[in-house]
């Protein structure tokens, strides 16, 4: 029998008004491959980020090698052999390969860095993953696949006995994923204990051993794996009731709005199809990183277009830029509030008045303040935002008046199509409510309503019509009636197949 | 042979920054060979000799501010340091006091400065800009107040010996000045280029976050970095005060720019992470030999000024556009 060489036991964290983990336990043997599951959001991430000491816990024990470890930090999870592969790259772009794999580690002869003992070293190491790189290459001129490469190797040349692995092959090419895999038979072997995190349940069965499943920040179960049992993996996954509710108006479908035809922008969005009629709301959903904010921010404009043509109203429409689809009437309530929706520093009327500008000022380019207040005062009591005046920063509103206040600027236009890009992250459920019943007095109003969601209850409850997407490209796409969880994250999970 | 010499040819580029210093370099020699056809007497053994103790101090001060850049940071208290330096071993050795230990007194005090500096930045998490923005004003104030608001008086015939060793005297035919910024440089050179802590300093200023994670000291780190840059620019205080004689107290008015300058034409980017310290000679040099050749040309100071501002915004704009063809290169999607 194998020991347990990691038992996390009962680990609580929480963020300011997030509970991200809540009592969950967690195992791993020496010599298994230990895939960790569960929803964007489920708490992956945060609990592989406590194990390897960049998160201090709340609560709960952590015992590596039978040692019970009071305090976790990124120096004693390196010094007990615990290795991670981050989600996003981290990497020195500027430095060489072998100069980033030695990073903080690095080879002196007195105080000389022995340059050519590392790039030797670093040279065996990437040979042994069978990877064709050249040491003294410096990474910023590296591939992203190649760059993730070399953040492997360099978990690997510090002898880890317990490996993360972050969604490790997101940016990898079919032959470099069967290399990656080649190295985590051979790492099991040698008695490493692997966590491995990914959305792409079709590559488990290549090398995983067990599955750990999260939902919401709790722990659901630990089981062997089983190819035949994916579905009840899946079930377990996404398994949670839908308690909220989403308020629902029915309206009659009409005539077609917005048709995009062959739309490619980047390897994020590739011949994006997709339509809009009045009277209906459509959501898209997907895991992360499937290319749904490009795909909205390639037809707002605002990232340049390869190919592709936009219909408003059976009329093509030329994006080139933000301007031209502002003026046409397709408008984006961004998903980062703070970063992309608002200024937050100027006040709620500065928010509303910015797009609209052209319409506020005379000839002279002067603000008319009058309309100006007008037009605030207008969209302040049709949207119901609570505020103690138009004059206080947009950032100290609550999340979901923010919501409002992105949405408003843009309804003070008459647009025919609001594109909102996951309206509800981070704010409680009674607002949620009322972003749903905003979409809703849009779409009766006979304006189309574009959304991007990763909550699935949201897209399952808001929607009328649910189009997926998975790799920068649309998999699946149904009425909402006949739309599951399941199916939804079948589509949404239907990576082209990178291995034979 | 042919895969020797590319291999060659590729080794050099590599080196992070080489591209702007060799297309600089090429600039520098046009430049030199310009001023030589309009006016002989540039090239003449008395000229160049004056024109390297120009560069010198210029230098120094860039190597200082590289180190500083590189690690992603700016000095902004460099100028007020050659002030401070400058006043303090005047005002000492005004008061009698053995010329080598004002100098040694003197170098501590500047010291300090780029120990605050440092933890300001890296441990206080203040922006770059404005802590050193804070410690300029204070270290001009301290350059101000050591001598009581006045310009110090004759240093005298006793630091005859400390104006011979910074600025005067000539060892093997040159002068010294050029000689402690060569073997200052030659120090720096090898600290950055071959020890753990240059590749610190690197690390840091390309990706702060994986340098963290990867065990680096951010606060030790960075603050070597600006140690460097007041121990930089405390020499040249004291090149300053050897070479009048006496302290003054706006001694280095605007020097950090200088060094910025110097730092920025040689291809050390103010983005940190890149920049090599053979790039802070050329961008000294150029900047040495177009004040230089130009008064010889016979230019007014105004369009000295004008030409060296627009070579700092041409020098970096090539550099720019060389470098967005390559990152349009790289963008493209991998089959």
């Amino acid at each position: 029998m194998q020991e347990d060489i990691v038992r996390m036991q009962n680990i609580i964290k929480t963020f300011p008004g997030v509970k991200a983990l809540d009592d969950v336990s967690f195992y791993l043997k020496s010599g298994e491959v230990m895939a960790l599951l569960g929803e964007n959001g489920a708490g992956k991430s945060t609990l592989v980020k406590i194990l390897s000491g960049v998160y201090p816990r709340d609560g709960g024990t952590i015992e590596v090698f039978g040692d019970n470890i009071r305090e976790m930090t990124t120096q004693k999870a390196k010094d007990l052999g615990i290795a991670i592969i981050h989600q996003e790259l981290n990497m020195c772009q500027h430095l060489t390969v072998a100069e980033n794999i030695f990073l903080g580690r690095e080879r002196t002869k007195g105080m000389i860095l022995s340059e050519k003992e590392m790039n030797k070293a670093a040279a065996e190491i990437l040979s042994r993953m069978n990877i064709e790189l050249d040491p003294e290459e410096l990474v910023g001129n590296l591939a992203v696949s190649k760059q993730q490469m070399v953040e492997i190797a360099k978990a690997l040349s510090m002898n880890a006995r317990v490996l993360i692995m972050d969604e490790p092959t997101s940016a990898l090419t079919s032959k470099e994923i069967t290399d990656l895999f080649t190295i985590i038979k051979k790492l099991k072997k040698e008695g490493c204990g692997i966590v491995y995190i990914s959305h792409r349940l079709e590559e488990l069965k290549h090398i995983v051993d067990r599955v750990t499943i999260m939902r919401d920040g709790r722990f659901i179960t630990s089981m062997d794996f089983d190819q035949k049992q994916m579905d009840e993996i899946i079930s377990h996954m996404v398994g949670r009731e839908i308690k909220q509710k989403f308020p629902r108006v029915s309206c009659p479908k009409g005539k077609k709005i917005l048709e995009v035809r062959n739309l490619n922008a980047g390897h994020m969005v590739r011949d994006i199809n997709l339509e809009l009629n009045e009277g209906e709301i459509v959501g898209i959903a997907g895991l992360m990183g499937a290319g749904r904010t490009e795909t909205t921010r390639a037809i707002f404009g605002a990232d340049p277009k390869e190919s592709g043509q936009v219909f408003l109203d059976g009329k093509e429409v030329i994006i080139h830029k933000v301007e031209d689809s502002i003026k046409a009437g397709i408008v984006l309530a961004p998903e980062d509030r703070k970063k992309d929706g608002l200024c937050t520093k100027l006040s709620i009327r500065d928010n509303i008045a910015l797009p609209n500008l052209d319409m506020l000022c005379g000839k002279l380019g002067i603000v008319n303040r009058k309309k100006e207040r007008e037009m605030t005062e207008k969209t302040v009591v049709s949207l119901k935002i609570k505020l103690p005046n138009a004059e206080v920063e947009a950032g100290s509103l609550s999340g979901g008046n923010q919501q409002k206040v992105v949405v408003g600027k843009w309804l003070a236009r008459n647009s025919r199509v609001v594109i909102f890009d996951e309206p509800t992250r981070g704010i409680d459920v009674a607002a949620k409510v009322e972003i749903y019943n905003l979409m809703n007095e849009l779409k009766q109003k006979g304006i189309g309503v574009l959304f991007v969601s990763s909550e699935m209850p949201e897209v399952l409850g808001i929607s009328d019509r649910i189009i997926v997407m998975c790799d920068g490209k649309i998999t699946g796409e149904m009425m909402t009636a006949e739309a599951t969880q399941d199916l939804i994250l079948k589509y949404a999970t239907q990576f082209e197949s990178k291995i034979s | 042979m042919n895969s020797k010499s590319q291999s060659w040819y590729k080794r050099l580029f590599a080196v992070r920054g080489m591209g702007q210093v060799v297309t600089v370099g090429f600039g520098l020699i046009v430049m030199c060979i310009v001023f030589g056809i309009i006016n002989p007497t540039f090239f003449s053994g008395k000229n160049v000799a004056n024109l390297l103790r120009q560069i010198a101090p210029i230098l120094l001060i860039g190597i200082g501010q590289s180190y500083v850049l590189i690690t992603g940071n700016i000095d902004l208290s460099i100028g007020s340091v050659v002030g401070m330096s400058c006043m303090i071993s005047a005002t000492m050795m005004t008061k009698g006091m053995n010329p080598w230990v004002a100098v040694l007194l003197t170098l501590m005090c500047c010291l300090i400065v780029g120990v605050v500096n440092g933890l300001l930045v890296a441990k206080c998490k203040l922006p770059p800009f404005i802590a050193t923005l804070g410690t300029m004003t204070i270290a001009r104030g301290v350059a101000q107040i050591v001598n009581n608001n006045y310009n110090t008086d004759a240093i005298g015939d006793r630091a005859k010996v400390f104006r011979d060793f910074f600025y005067y005297g000539k060892t093997a035919g040159v002068y010294n000045t050029v000689i402690i910024s060569i073997v200052l440089w030659l120090v720096f050179n090898f600290l950055l280029s071959k020890t753990r802590t240059g590749r610190h300093i690197y690390a840091i200023g390309s990706n702060i976050e994986a340098s963290k994670l990867s065990g680096v000291n951010i606060v030790a780190t960075t603050t070597k970095a600006y140690l460097v840059s007041s121990f930089c620019s405390c020499v040249v205080g004291l090149v300053i005060c050897a070479t009048s004689g006496m302290g003054t107290m706006d001694a280095g008015n605007a020097y950090e720019m200088y060094a910025v300058a110097a730092s920025v034409i040689g291809g050390v980017s103010t983005l940190g992470g890149q920049g090599i310290l053979i790039g802070t000679v050329i961008g000294a040099s150029i900047w040495g030999v177009l004040q230089n050749g130009l008064q010889f040309a016979g230019a007014p100071v105004a369009i000295r000024n004008i030409v060296i501002g627009a070579i700092v915004v041409i020098s970096v704009l090539i550099d720019v556009i060389v470098r967005s063809g390559k990152l349009g290169k790289k963008s493209k999607i991998e089959p």
